[in-house]
């Protein structure tokens, strides 16, 4: 036994260094490929999104792995079609065209005989639908008012809640901070119970909570400025209540900030809101960008609560993308456009300051 | 005397301001999360059918027996409870196979920033994006990945979203696919928790990979897999949005889940007490164990 290790010795080490080193090679090599093909399997959704969008129902039995060239509009075309498949504008077609606005188009007559008869030019006409049946989608979105108005209420529902989350999280951190370890932790655990509550099983008794709340305000029931802004407020009062997270990732941080700090403070006369403004805030950059870019999508793509809680008139992207799935059933490019359209904003800011996000998610996720 | 009397009443002052500090938040959260609860009780025991309801009768402990009893209402709970557990089990299998294989693959072969940036992209779309891309990759005739499939030649039957396939494996795929940079996330950070003095010990002594993922990482990432579990497990019963995105409210059974069931009982059909009754059934034991893995996941922490 012991002879034979003796004679094998000479050869093994080298031999084995060398399989090391070979293997090391051969296990980044086959990462580095595994890591593209999978890099290419997560894009490929958006992507093929992106190409459906510009797919028309028409030609979405077919497979399509590029953007396909659509034929040129034949005048045979019947109007109806136009607006079913292609959410053809009707109203702003016939002022478009001269056409008076109360004259009825059977959704069987083609644009022909609409020449014809209104005396349009087919040139008109053709260039009047160039590229509709390609853009359609977005063009139908981009002029829509409602995508841009709950766009809008989107942002300001998001960047609300933010600052919101953010500034009570920072309250809360520092108040727990300050409490004897019993009182503490009680409250902690509290915000931990969060984490295991599921948001089904608190949507209904919150929405009585949430009504009742609301029904404290006369004129409430009627829709309105004051119906939209108490609306709005529970929704961002929702937001903002804390989680198991944010008290983590706050509490964490600001216990681990040393005593002394505080103590100088108040030696120098800067009173408890003095100090959290001056000298906390800035020291809390990392839990505080942490807790941004782990709130941020999830505020964005928010969809249960607006649903249950805004008028459907006023209400976030989320849940007028999924009206929009039943309102354009018909149309496969405005539904891919729309819902493309939900993401573009959110992935935009996440590849702009990807960055951030990197860090802030893995320092939270040691955090949690 | 009076300095200690001084003392305790300015540190008196001191953790009323604390208190007062952490109230705005601690109001919101008991208020919007514990509080509905406890309003809600007494309407367990009532027949209110809808959040207007003005005849309100008692009905004692009906609705919550009504579920061993009434053989509508298991009709309509059993295959919601089927199909929930089927996606939640597979949630679990994704959270794994995505999130754990690639944070060991980026612990092993060292952290790309840009691989990780386009692991986390999809979670940037939203839970009715992801149906809405579930539709559109395996709609039966109009799929994308259904017709590349059916291009290539490697299927016989193309998938359907719209049947026990897509809700019971290829939605939870999807939700792997938008998870798996958060939970990799989860679980690097947990590799990273590991002292490499015991990583390196076992490559002296020679351990293979294998052994050294079973007997050297996995004991020390426990926290890590429970804090990923208790997330799916709760997540994952209460899914909602990407269920509603394939039609879950309206034309398709197969997306008709308990979280589904319960909205409709209480937003829809006029059953609200009942619907909140079957919930808390259904809840309130899973809460329980979300709490024990809580405490199990601090409890290992500290060690």
């Amino acid at each position: 036994m012991a002879q034979s290790l003796v004679i094998d010795s000479p050869q093994a080490p080298t031999r084995r260094a060398l399989s090391m080193t070979q293997r090391r090679r051969l296990l980044k090599g086959f990462a580095a490929v595994f890591m593209v093909i999978y890099a290419i399997l997560t894009l490929f959704p958006f992507y093929a999104l992106l190409v459906r969008s510009f797919v028309s129902t028409k030609d979405a039995v077919d497979l399509h792995l590029w953007i396909p060239k659509a034929d040129e509009l034949s005048l045979d075309a019947q109007i109806g079609n136009l607006s079913v498949f292609y959410s053809l504008d009707m109203a702003k077609f016939k002022a478009d065209m001269g056409i008076p606005p109360d004259a009825f188009l059977m959704s069987r007559t083609s644009l022909r005989t609409i020449a014809q008869k209104y005396n349009i030019p087919e040139d008109k006409l053709k260039s009047y639908f160039a590229g509709y049946y390609t853009f359609n989608g977005w063009i139908t979105l981009l002029n829509d008012s409602e995508f841009w108005g709950s766009l809008a209420r989107t942002i300001l529902l998001v960047c609300a809640s933010l600052i919101g989350i953010i500034v009570l999280s920072i309250f809360t951190g520092y108040g727990l901070a300050g409490l004897r370890r019993r009182d503490q932790m009680a409250i902690y655990n509290l915000y931990l119970l969060q984490m295991v509550i599921p948001s089904m099983l608190i949507i209904l008794p919150q929405f009585m909570v949430i009504q009742r709340l609301q029904g404290l305000f006369p004129g409430s029931e009627q829709p309105g400025m004051l119906r939209w802004v108490l609306q709005f407020v529970g929704l961002i009062m929702i937001n903002i209540k804390g989680t198991a997270l944010s008290t983590m990732i706050m509490t964490s941080a600001i216990s681990g900030i040393p005593q002394d700090l505080q103590d100088s403070a108040q030696i120098d006369g800067a009173s408890h809101w003095q100090y959290i403004r001056y000298i906390l805030f800035p020291l809390l950059k990392v839990p505080v960008v942490s807790l941004i870019v782990i709130m941020l999508p999830l505020f964005w793509n928010l969809f249960l609560e607006p649903y249950v809680y805004l008028d459907p008139n006023v209400g976030t992207l989320m849940p007028l993308t999924y009206s929009m799935q039943g309102a354009y059933r018909t149309n496969f490019q405005m539904m891919y456009a729309s819902v493309l359209a939900s993401i573009i904003p959110l992935a935009l800011v996440y590849l702009v300051f990807r960055r951030f996000f990197i860090h802030g998610v893995m320092s939270g996720a040691i955090k949690g | 005397m009076l300095a200690i009397g001084s003392i305790s009443k300015r540190e008196r002052r001191l953790i009323l301001t604390q208190y007062a500090f952490l109230a705005p938040q601690l109001i919101l959260f008991l208020g919007l999360t514990i509080i509905p609860f406890f309003v809600a009780i007494p309407m367990l025991f009532t027949d209110q059918a809808s959040f207007t309801d003005a005849q309100v009768n008692p009905v004692g402990l009906n609705n919550f027996t009504a579920i061993f009893r009434d053989a509508s209402i298991q009709d309509e709970y059993l295959p919601a409870l089927r199909r929930t557990v089927v996606f939640v089990a597979m949630n679990f299998v994704m959270i794994y196979l995505f999130g754990l294989s690639l944070a060991l693959l980026l612990y092993e072969v060292g952290f790309h920033s840009s691989f990780f940036t386009v692991v986390y992209l999809p979670l940037m779309a939203s839970g009715i994006a992801l149906g809405s891309i579930a539709v559109m990759l395996f709609a039966r005739g109009t799929g994308t990945l259904n017709l590349m499939a059916q291009a290539l030649g490697v299927v016989k039957e193309p998938f359907d979203i719209y049947t026990p396939v897509g809700t019971g494996i290829l939605l939870p795929l999807l939700a792997g696919w938008r998870w798996a940079g958060f939970n990799m996330a989860i679980f690097l950070s947990g590799l990273l928790t590991i002292p490499k003095e015991t990583i390196e010990a076992s490559i002296v002594d020679g351990a293979s990979y294998w052994q050294r993922l079973i007997r050297v990482y996995f004991p020390q990432m426990w926290p890590s897999f429970i804090l990923a579990s208790t997330m799916c497990l709760i997540g994952s019963w209460s899914a909602f949005d990407e269920l509603v995105a394939i039609g879950a409210l309206y034309n398709n059974p197969e997306a008709k889940f308990l979280s589904i069931v319960f909205f409709t009982y209480g937003f829809q059909i006029n059953r609200l007490s009942l619907g909140m009754t079957l919930a808390l059934e259904t809840f309130l034991p899973l809460t329980l164990v979300g709490i024990a893995l809580q405490w199990l996941q601090r409890r290992l922490q500290y060690y």
